[in-house]
């Protein structure tokens, strides 16, 4: 069953690299001939290798991708190379633009150079936290969400509509979840802002709750299995079945639902938070040019954001995308009205007073 | 006739030299400005060792000790890297911050205990492969189990790891081969737990203990232990009177270089810990991971932490040092 199921995603994947291919050309083809390099740093699968190849033959500029993990050390990469960046292009989660514009590492991003940039889904492209000081700052290319994923051969949909089955006796030494991440949701749960918001005028309020989810991840903490860090890391737990639920991104769960493992995810009952990924120039960038011939090749036909929804496993911010995607992708990228009326985006704003708090909180926790 | 023959031989070494002298090696022995190089390093034996080591020395400033003295620099500083319009100050905070606050001595002192119980283990496991080697396996095959031994080296660190995740995982080879004879009807949690990254560390670091034992056992006469038997000393008077004490060297030599390695090490308890293992380098990690400027204490903490592995072992060689010469029984 399970060759069957990646067999037939092989094949699936084969057909969508092949019309990736076929419709990128029709915009390339215009494209004249530049030459030259882009350099991308971003995620994994962020950039469909069709597309890569297609757009470094059409227009002869090298498509250098380097490959990275997390936004912080992102940040202070950037920094320690300003004001002479080695990178053109870089990949920004929404709720951290702030930190990179206040830094001032980003460019304001020129849309009108983007012919295509009306080809992203306007409550993406046009949302409240795209614009900042009147500019936008990136383009965006994926969404994605904090879920509790559950192995469906264990755990049931039902037990899974709450947050607090991932910190129930049953699931003992079952579970996993990111720590940091983990704080914001519990404050949620709790019934707090987790985004701090709200107590941006009220340190001591926002203390006091912080206080208040640590101690309450310290109590739980003989019940988890393990804090990690990365997608890959939740991937192979499930798949060596040393957990049976977790918290994840939906972009690694949506993976391995796709691969035909028994794994669903969903929304609690109690809300989550949901991110964008946006593709943004450097300050300074040494090829901005080339910069923006890739931003506006990417962004040229549904079927490369659905070839990079298949690749990432996160949820594509083209318009029609999805009409490009299987059955099976399209339930592993797709979440009930319900579900979604409890989701929130993170927010920067309290972001410096939040992280303020919460990263002694995380060692506290990871030390008790 | 004989002067014939003498002439051709002379002429015959001349056209050698002549031939010689058209090769690139030749030509550079003969260039002046090589000569006059040679002839300065040939002048005095100081001047031809330093010109020797400059090299190495060079390597050793700027590959080895430039990154650990950068590294304290920025310690010593409020802002790392210096963003755009903000300037950087000298401070001790970053100090003040670890003895500041108890949350961040958990990890640490668990550290240190950890590396000293891994490298306790890696003694424990790799002496009596190394004695077996030294002792029992003929000369002619040693340099043949060497080599099988170092097999796992030629990968990297995280494939090794990944290997470990594979053979200890609920679905890994152990918990398979347990439940095929019937032994758990459940798998063993043995991931993310101390044993599973002491499992790991031991097994990446099991060579750098084994060489040193390998050394020092491979050369202890085996008259030595026969004298001892003749004396009528048993098989575990003659190991604990005879072999041991003379391998102290390499004990200590292993045990150092297993320990330094083990309280640096990040990937594998990443990898292969779980909620109650988490070490230093983790805490420092966290700290360069952190958008902002948290790399002068992440820089101090890894200061803090390198001082600290140094005494320990410094502590550790006087220890060896006292055994060596019988001060301490």
């Amino acid at each position: 069953m399970t060759n069957l199921s990646l067999n037939r995603r092989h094949l699936l994947k084969a057909a969508a690299i092949g019309s990736v291919a076929l419709a990128s050309p029709a915009y390339l083809r215009r494209a004249h001939a530049a030459g030259g390099e882009v350099n991308i740093w971003t995620y994994n699968n962020f950039v469909p290798e069709s597309f890569k190849k297609q757009f470094e033959a059409d227009t002869g500029i090298k498509v250098n991708v380097r490959l990275v993990d997390d936004q912080g050390k992102q940040f202070n990469l950037l920094a320690a190379e300003q004001p002479n960046p080695t990178v053109d292009i870089m990949t920004v989660a929404g709720h951290r633009f702030l930190q990179f514009i206040d830094s001032d590492l980003l460019a304001p991003l020129d849309t009108g150079r983007l012919k295509n940039w009306g080809n992203i889904n306007p409550t993406f492209s046009e949302s409240d936290w795209s614009t900042i000081k009147d500019n936008k700052w990136g383009a965006p290319i994926l969404s994605g969400m904090e879920v509790l994923s559950y192995n469906t051969d264990y755990v049931s949909a039902e037990e899974a509509r709450t947050w607090d089955t991932l910190f129930s006796e049953k699931y003992a030494n079952q579970t996993a979840y990111i720590i940091q991440d983990m704080m914001s949701i519990i404050m949620l749960k709790m019934g707090y802002d987790g985004n701090m918001v709200e107590y941006l005028d009220k340190p001591e309020e926002a203390a006091r709750i912080v206080e208040e989810a640590k101690q309450f991840l310290i109590k739980h903490k003989p019940l988890v299995r393990k804090y990690y860090d990365g997608g890959a890391e939740i991937q192979q737990m499930f798949v060596n079945q040393d957990i049976v639920l977790g918290h994840s991104w939906n972009g690694p769960a949506a993976a391995l639902i796709n691969d035909g493992f028994p794994l669903d995810m969903t929304i609690p009952k109690e809300g989550s938070y949901g991110f964008v990924y946006t593709y943004n120039i450097a300050k300074n960038a040494p090829n901005a040019d080339n910069a923006y011939l890739f931003l506006d090749a990417i962004l040229s036909s549904p079927e490369i954001g659905a070839a990079m929804t298949k690749a990432s496993g996160y949820i594509s911010t083209y318009k029609d995308a999805s009409n490009h995607l299987t059955d099976l992708e399209k339930k592993s990228t797709s979440f009930t009205d319900e579900e979604l009326s409890t989701l929130q985006f993170f927010r920067a704003e309290a972001n410096k007073m939040k992280y303020g708090l919460i990263d002694p909180a995380v060692e506290a926790i990871k030390a008790a | 006739m004989s002067y014939d023959a003498a002439s051709a031989r002379n002429e015959r070494a001349a056209s050698t030299l002549r031939q010689a002298d058209r090769t690139f090696w030749g030509r550079l022995v003969n260039w002046s400005p090589y000569r006059a190089f040679a002839g300065l390093i040939g002048a005095s034996p100081r001047r031809q060792f330093l010109i020797l080591a400059l090299f190495p020395i060079l390597w050793v400033l700027t590959q080895h000790l430039g990154p650990m003295i950068q590294m304290v620099g920025v310690s010593f500083t409020d802002a790392y890297p210096v963003a755009a319009g903000k300037e950087q100050h000298l401070t001790l905070d970053n100090y003040a911050r670890f003895f500041g606050d108890s949350i961040f001595w958990m990890p640490f002192f668990r550290t240190l205990f950890f590396a000293a119980t891994f490298t306790f283990c890696t003694l424990i496991l790799t002496y009596p492969v190394a004695y077996y080697l030294a002792r029992h396996v003929s000369r002619k095959n040693q340099m043949l189990m060497l080599l099988l031994l170092l097999i796992p080296f030629w990968v990297g660190e995280i494939v090794r790891t990944y290997a470990i995740m594979i053979l200890l995982g609920n679905t890994g080879a152990v918990n398979l081969l347990l439940r095929s004879i019937g032994l758990i009807d459940r798998p063993i949690p043995f991931m993310y737990t101390s044993f599973s990254m002491g499992m790991g560390i031991v097994y990446l670091t099991a060579l750098y203990m084994l060489l040193p034992l390998y050394s020092a056992l491979e050369k202890l006469p085996k008259s030595y232990n026969e004298a001892a038997a003749d004396l009528g000393a048993g098989a575990w008077t003659r190991f604990r009177r005879v072999t041991l004490p003379l391998t102290i060297e390499g004990i200590s030599s292993g045990c150092t270089l297993v320990f330094l390695i083990a309280t640096g090490f990040y990937a594998t308890p990443v990898l292969l810990g779980g909620p109650s293992t988490t070490v230093f380098a983790e805490t420092i990690a966290g700290f360069f991971h952190v958008a902002g400027d948290e790399w002068p204490t992440g820089a101090a903490f890894a200061t803090i932490m390198f001082v600290s592995a140094l005494i320990v072992t410094v502590v550790f060689q006087r220890l060896m040092s006292a055994l060596r010469k019988g001060d301490v029984k």
